[in-house]
């Protein structure tokens, strides 16, 4: 059974990893292959930047994006919507899960597990080696650690996602990349892919080396960011502050 | 130098460790919890103390008692948090006590909600609790600048021994940019008014009780004069083509981001505009604005809030030009379509009260 065969597709890693951007491309991906495809966003740490906001846009693509309903979707509230349950029991439904960011996040998807039976799950840990707390490779051992533990599943693949934001750049992907596969080396588990920024995948793709990669449309840049050309340095922009006057 | 992906939230707390803070003192709310969150794990990597208080007023005080001892000491909340913790801020302005303060705002008033807003300006910007004193007041408009203003807000607060609060809103809490982590040179000033115990020396007092009228007067007039200095010293500002302008935006934070997306694609259309963003609101840049002003037509004031900004800018012009207003109320944040529009309305000699 090749990885995308499986029934359910977790996406988990500590805040800023890139799940969310993951779990939404590799979702969009395996609706692309024309099977149904359900995508529960189990987000309930942190109320911005969820996939929920691509709703709309997901559901164009054949992707039926699970959230609580109507203005609970928005709720400060750890609320989980009862359409999960169903989903995981739909056959020939598969399910990509975007789960919230931390051990803190991980804690909702245990509440799952008996319905997540072994074998018929992939558990991507997602890594960005430029992000606080996942810099090193003890780091990132002991996050892996804490989440299996917190969401009472284990890993099955390692994901690399490393990126700086709008400043990621061939540099970035290669380290973080090559600092994953030194984790994955010690734990035994395999790279199932490498995300990549749409701009930069077609580049890229003989430079990861056996690892496949994953391009990556970005869907939560917020509209105002995308239209957005100013950097702080900006040589248009004049900065006066009390030292420099 | 080396960069790394951080939230707005974490940035602040990266920041206060690099600026020699080892003390914070909290309560979660979002959406700035992932602050205290931060917190929690860095402190305990270089030996300070992370504590979550019962309440934000447990915070503010903790914090009194941490800054009176002579520590850095930083606390944080949003929004409903920081109205709760105003009693104490204005208790840390009359004890004269160095405390960095967070508010990434939110939906109000009341309860709200937890989108982004800038609706807390009048109260960060004028005081906010009761009796005669002003907050030095830094609005960041990306996560590098979080970084470098919290730095300087630990020496400005120790500089003038006053509360320095650092004004986000949401979406600079939330949002991920790189930023570079480089080594801060620490310089703590001396503390010689602390409470370190009084082995050998005359006892402190942190205080700022003054039960007789004639010695809170006195009180008051040295802290005017102290604030009267702090406002001279300390202005900061960002202008963005303004030089040429005839149309004149004013934005902070991350309103001022937007705005400067509309202002380039207005460019793009030959509309000559300009964008000054206050990065003190407190102290206000009254002169430099009154300045930039003289050459344009009229001034479009972009908030995310009622409006509240727009008084200062209106001082500062002291009716010598129009001033106009485009804002989003609730969490909603402006879009760059929306004003470029209202930049296309006063281009065209009309006015924009959108």
């Amino acid at each position: 059974m090749t990885a995308m065969e499986c029934k359910t597709h977790i996406f988990i890693g500590y805040y800023g990893s890139g799940k969310t951007e993951l779990a939404i491309n590799y979702a969009t991906q395996l609706a692309g292959s024309s099977q149904p495809v359900a995508l529960v966003d189990l987000d309930i740490v942190n109320l911005y930047f969820r996939s929920r906001e691509t709703k709309d846009v997901l559901a164009a693509k054949g992707v039926e994006v699970i959230v609580s309903p109507g203005n609970l979707a928005q709720a400060d509230l750890p609320a989980l919507s009862p359409a999960i349950l169903g989903v995981l029991q739909r056959e020939g439904l598969k399910v990509v899960f975007d789960v919230g960011g931390d051990d803190a996040g991980a804690t909702a998807l245990g509440r799952f597990v008996r319905y997540i039976p072994e074998g018929s799950y992939n558990l991507f840990f997602v890594v960005n080696t430029y992000r606080p707390f996942t810099r090193t490779k003890a780091e990132i051992i002991k996050a892996l650690r804490a989440i299996e533990a917190a969401s009472r599943l284990k890993v099955t693949h390692l994901v690399s996602n490393s990126n700086l934001g709008g400043e990621t750049d061939r540099e970035c992907i290669v380290e973080g990349l090559s600092l994953v596969k030194e984790v994955a080396g010690e734990l035994g588990l395999p790279v199932a892919f490498a995300g990549v920024p749409e701009s930069l995948a077609s580049q890229m793709e003989a430079e990861l080396g056996d690892v496949p990669l994953m391009p990556l449309q970005l869907y939560m840049v917020p509209h105002w960011l995308r239209e957005e050309r100013w950097v702080i340095t900006d040589p248009r922009s004049k900065l006066r502050d009390a030292r420099g006057k | 130098m080396a960069k790394i992906l951080m939230k707005g939230n974490e940035a602040v707390g990266e920041a206060a460790v690099m600026a020699g803070c080892r003390y914070f003192f909290g309560y979660p709310i979002t959406p700035q919890s992932e602050l205290p969150h931060y917190m929690v794990k860095r402190l305990a990597e270089v030996g300070g103390v992370f504590l979550q208080a019962e309440s934000e007023i447990g915070a503010v005080n903790m914090s009194f008692g941490a800054a009176g001892s002579g520590a850095r000491v930083m606390t944080s909340s949003s929004s409903p948090g920081i109205s709760l913790k105003q009693e104490g801020i204005s208790y840390l302005a009359g004890a004269e006590l160095p405390v960095v303060i967070v508010n990434i705002m939110r939906g109000g008033p009341g309860l709200g909600n937890i989108q982004p807003t800038q609706s807390d300006y009048f109260q960060a910007t004028k005081g906010g609790g009761h009796g005669d004193y002003n907050l030095i007041v830094l609005a960041p408009a990306s996560v590098q600048e979080i970084v470098d203003l919290t730095i300087d807000a630990f020496d400005l607060a120790d500089k003038y021994r006053n509360p320095v609060m650092i004004l986000g809103d949401g979406v600079l809490g939330q949002m991920m940019e790189p930023v570079e982590i480089r080594e801060v040179q620490v310089n703590v000033p001396e503390k010689t008014w602390a409470t370190t115990g009084a082995k050998g020396r005359k006892p402190n007092l942190i205080n700022s009780l003054y039960i007789v009228a004639e010695r809170c007067e006195e009180h008051n007039l040295r802290l005017q004069a102290k604030f009267k200095q702090m406002a001279k010293d300390n202005i900061r500002y960002e202008d963005y083509l303004a030089d040429d302008a005839e149309i004149l935006l004013v934005a902070y934070g991350t309103s001022a981001r937007i705005a400067k997306g509309a202002i380039d694609r207005a460019r793009e259309q030959g509309i000559k505009v300009g964008l000054v963003r206050p990065i003190s609101l407190w102290p206000f840049p009254y002169e430099h604005l009154a300045e930039v002003a003289q050459k344009v037509k009229s001034v479009l004031v972009v908030e995310m809030s009622a409006g509240q900004m727009i008084e200062d800018v209106r001082l500062a012009l002291n009716g010598s030009k129009p001033v106009d207003f485009y804002g989003r109320l609730g969490g909603m944040l402006p879009v760059t379509s929306e004003i470029l529009r209202e930049i296309e309305k006063l281009a065209k000699g009309g006015r924009s009260n959108g």
